[in-house]
């Protein structure tokens, strides 16, 4: 134990005073009585009674001086160091991510971590200083370098919890850097270790506490949702989902779907622990709307029950096709939803009035001013130079780019394609070894898809993969048609929502209820909107011009709330969770309290004799 | 005078009640009770032989018709009673409302009234001495006449001064001719304690009885907090810091004390009361003392 006030001592200099009162005599009244017989039987026999005779005459002086060497202690300050928080900048990084959310510690593992929070500002020395680092949606800084431990309780008392997934990586790259020039310095995590992406964390040689929190897993998730047209009946759509059971319990809980504020279709799933269920519900669907899937179970995450999709009505789009003829394209074009398909193989037709526009090795002579997907074309528009390259093999492509979204190119095999550099306003999306075979981009506000080879000299078209990539490509490319998924996106990360040029401002409403009036850059079409750190769906758009997007969680590693004990950072470094969370556990309230105790058994015991 | 300390109603019939003694009467005059002494009673005792100058009429014709020897007749002789009250009038008893030594004097008025109606005799011995003629015209009373006198003189009494009860009661038992009964009235609260004078008394064969007089006080103090008693009797200074948490404590103390003292007696055989002075005379003489065989 030692004390942070030692000057405190100097009140023990008070205890002599108090013997010093008892050296006086005190003031007596005088009865005068037939016998002090009686009275001295009595005060014998008191003395017999008490088990410390000799001390008995003094027990009020006892009392008296305890009470004043706890009060002395207690302003000693005096603490336990159960490990040393000597070093002289602390950085505090609290996840603040959804699995934060989980009760199986009351009343939420956040709570929990503000707890620690505070038992750690307690035990700070007076020359240390603490920084607060918030990793939720977005890690910030909520406190600055400081030792006012008022001024650090005000601000960890009033953080909030996000919905948000864990980006604890960034927090500790932002720790790392704060606590870069400090010689002496500790970073404390505050987490469940929910977390994956820890493994790119470059670990140098930084003092790093893992303080866990949490201690129960049992939780049930939506793991993924998804709407899709149905295929074999286009006037209805088919709604995915797929439910996970982290927990080491068996399930059957009742799973719910929800169009707007109709529930369409109930049912029970029964899950054992670690499985995952996939649900498939079949639903009409007349109106735009937002499909909400919904599990009723009682488990100790809330927030990974409930999921949204945007589903928007299909709209059909004017599509033109320069083309020498491709009965593979125009085939996928056609079933890739609502189409109007025009075809020629003219170059001169003008393509005016057209939503998207297909170049199948052709080039018009009048560049189109609309999307465009291209395939097996090259123009100095878009590229400064290309040659031919035989056989270019496959090797990777971004699956996670809606063009690609469910489009694999496994036993895909293309005999020749032009050798591009990629173009500053595209991204590739298929690459072979050496360049890029797919890019996709935006140019002058226009979008392109650009495929580099010619279909028909590929087994491409004879794999499924080509008619989806065909419809994403539609829908991506269409204009008119902001596509559902392009409405649904997860929590904390940006959306572009497309807003009225003429408008002055818009309207958003978010899934609280509270709604705020945001004003526009004239002339602006689109906007991007990154303050998704709610999940749940939002309304957006000016006067009756409404547009509804939806913010999901949709999580796996945030729903899987089984709190880890070790942390695995890049090269194989493991963070272990500090067995007990005791910083320098003061302990002057105790000794106050005890000192407020004794002084009320020294005035009951006072009363108790005199009264 | 008299009136105040016993009315003459309770005086009536105290008249009527006679005081019941266990033992054979030592008297040295001749009274109304059994004695062990052989005297000229009409109760027969015993024969002995005949030596000159006995008194002729009491020889046995009869027998010395049949025996041809001379026989005397003895009979039992008839004494008095000497009942010795010894009234403790220390200072210590003139505390309490109504006080202790009032309550004592009614006492001892009652049973000397009773004892000289039964044609015994009392002796009223007062501790410390008073310092008038007192001491004299209450010591020896003979005679139911002497009554209203000996009722004067002693609401005459003041109480006051120091006395030490084992000094006094071992006195009055060398001081007394003759053993007879004895009856202590006092607080029994003397510094020195008790059991010395009434072993005294016991080892010169009287048979006692003790009254203990309380006041309502001594049981139920009414002062608290820091205090400092002085002891009207010794001087003596006690200091105390006394609440009424500790009330209990001081009473189961008190209590204590008069049990001891109840103890003490009965195992010596010494009749025993204890009572508070604010008792009903009447309750305690007429009732209490019947009831536990003191007179009838």
């Amino acid at each position: 134990m030692s004390f942070l006030s030692l000057a405190a001592f100097w009140f023990a200099v008070s205890l002599p005073v108090v013997v010093l009162f008892y050296l006086l005599k005190r003031k007596r009244k005088v009865r005068l009585v037939s016998s002090v017989l009686l009275w001295q039987r009595f005060l014998n026999e008191s003395r017999a009674n008490a088990p410390f005779q000799k001390l008995k005459r003094s027990m009020l002086l006892l009392l008296q001086l305890l009470l004043l060497a706890l009060a002395v202690l207690a302003l000693a300050r005096p603490y336990f160091a159960d490990y040393s928080l000597g070093g002289a900048l602390q950085v505090l990084v609290i996840d603040a991510s959804a699995s934060m959310q989980a009760t199986d510690v009351s009343p939420s593992r956040f709570a929990a971590a503000q707890a620690s929070a505070l038992q750690l500002v307690d035990g700070l020395q007076d020359s240390d200083k603490m920084v607060i680092v918030l990793a939720g949606a977005r890690t910030l800084v909520v406190q600055s370098p400081t030792s006012e431990k008022a001024v650090l309780r005000r601000t960890i008392e009033g953080l909030q919890v996000s919905d948000a997934p864990t980006r604890l990586l960034e927090g500790l790259q932002l720790a790392e850097t704060l606590v870069k020039d400090h010689a002496s310095s500790e970073i404390h995590l505050l987490s469940d270790g929910a977390v994956s992406d820890l493994g790119e964390f470059a670990d140098s040689e930084m003092k790093l506490v893992f303080h866990e929190i949490g201690q129960g897993s049992d939780n049930i998730g939506v793991a993924s949702l998804d709407v899709r047209l149905n295929p074999d009946d286009r006037s209805s759509q088919v709604v995915f989902a797929s439910v996970v059971n982290f927990s080491t319990n068996d399930y059957r809980f009742p799973v719910e779907l929800w169009l707007d504020d109709r529930m369409l279709e109930a049912r029970v799933v029964d899950l054992e622990k670690g499985g995952t269920a996939s649900q498939v519900f079949v639903a009409q669907q007349p109106t735009n709307g937002v499909f909400t899937f919904r599990i009723e179970a009682e488990d100790q995450l809330a927030i990974d029950n409930e999921a949204y999709v945007v589903s928007l009505l299909p709209q059909p789009a004017e599509v033109l096709l320069y083309s020498p003829g491709n009965a593979f394209l125009e085939r996928a074009l056609r079933t890739s939803g609502t189409v109007n398909l025009q075809q020629t193989s003219d170059p001169t037709v003008a393509a005016d009035e057209f939503d998207l526009v297909v170049l199948d090795g052709l080039i018009p002579q009048e560049w189109p001013e609309a999307n465009l997907l291209a395939f097996n074309v090259v123009h100095t528009n878009w590229f400064a130079g290309w040659e031919r390259a035989d056989a270019p093999a496959v090797v990777d492509w971004k699956s996670a780019h809606p063009l690609l979204r469910f489009v694999g190119f496994d036993e895909v095999l293309i005999s020749e394609a032009w050798s591009i550099a990629t173009p500053f306003w595209a991204e590739s999306l298929v690459e072979s070894a050496q360049f890029p075979l797919i890019v996709a981009g935006e140019q002058e506000g226009l979008r392109r898809v650009w495929i580099g080879f010619d279909v028909l000299n590929s087994t491409w078209p004879l794999r499924v993969s080509f008619p989806i990539f065909v419809a994403n490509a539609v829908q991506w490319l269409n204009p008119s048609m902001t596509s559902g998924h392009q409405l649904t996106t997860r929590i904390g990360e940006t959306l572009r929502l497309s807003v009225d040029p003429n408008a002055e401002s818009v309207t958003l409403e978010r899934p609280g209820g509270q709604s705020e009036e945001w004003p526009i850059t004239a002339g602006s079409s689109s906007l991007m909107f990154g303050d998704t750190a709610k999940q749940g769906v939002y309304r957006w758009g000016t006067g009756t011009n409404q547009v509804r997007f939806a913010v999901n969680l949709l999580d796996a590693a945030e729903s899987d709330i089984n709190p880890r004990a070790t942390l695995n950072l890049a090269g194989g470094r493991l963070v272990e969770a500090t067995e007990s969370l005791r910083a320098d556990l003061e302990l002057w309230r105790w000794f106050a309290l005890a000192a407020i105790v004794v002084l009320m058994g020294e005035w009951w015991y006072y009363h108790k004799r005199t009264a | 005078m008299g009136q105040e300390l016993l009315d003459s109603d309770l005086l009536r019939r105290l008249e009527r009640l006679q005081l019941l003694s266990q033992r054979w009467s030592k008297g040295a005059l001749r009274g109304e009770r059994r004695s062990r002494n052989r005297g000229y009673s009409v109760e027969f005792a015993d024969y002995r032989n005949y030596v000159a100058g006995d008194d002729l009429r009491y020889l046995d014709w009869n027998l010395y018709g049949r025996l041809d020897r001379l026989f005397l007749r003895l009979y039992e002789e008839d004494r008095e009673l000497p009942v010795t009250i010894f009234l403790d009038a220390s200072e210590s008893m003139t505390f309490g409302e109504p006080s202790k030594f009032r309550f004592a004097k009614q006492v001892a008025a009652a049973i000397g009234h009773v004892v000289l109606c039964g044609s015994d005799r009392v002796s009223v011995r007062v501790f410390p001495e008073p310092k008038d003629h007192h001491r004299l015209s209450l010591i020896n009373v003979r005679s139911r006449h002497s009554s209203l006198r000996l009722l004067q003189n002693l609401s005459e009494l003041q109480g006051g001064g120091q006395s030490d009860l084992n000094e006094e009661l071992r006195k009055g038992a060398i001081e007394s001719p003759h053993a007879g009964m004895a009856v202590v009235l006092s607080d029994f609260l003397s510094p020195t304690g008790y059991e010395a004078g009434i072993k005294a008394l016991m080892a010169r064969g009287f048979q006692i009885m003790a009254v203990s007089v309380w006041s309502a006080e001594e049981f139920q103090p009414t002062s608290y907090g820091d205090l400092k008693f002085v002891d009207a009797e010794t001087g003596a200074m006690q200091e105390v810091s006394f609440g009424k948490f500790r009330l209990r404590r001081y009473q189961a103390a008190a209590t204590a004390y008069v049990a001891r003292l109840a103890e003490f007696c009965r195992r010596r055989g010494v009749a025993f009361w204890s009572v508070s002075s604010a008792t009903s005379l009447e309750d305690l003489l007429l009732k209490q003392m019947r009831q536990l065989e003191f007179w009838r």
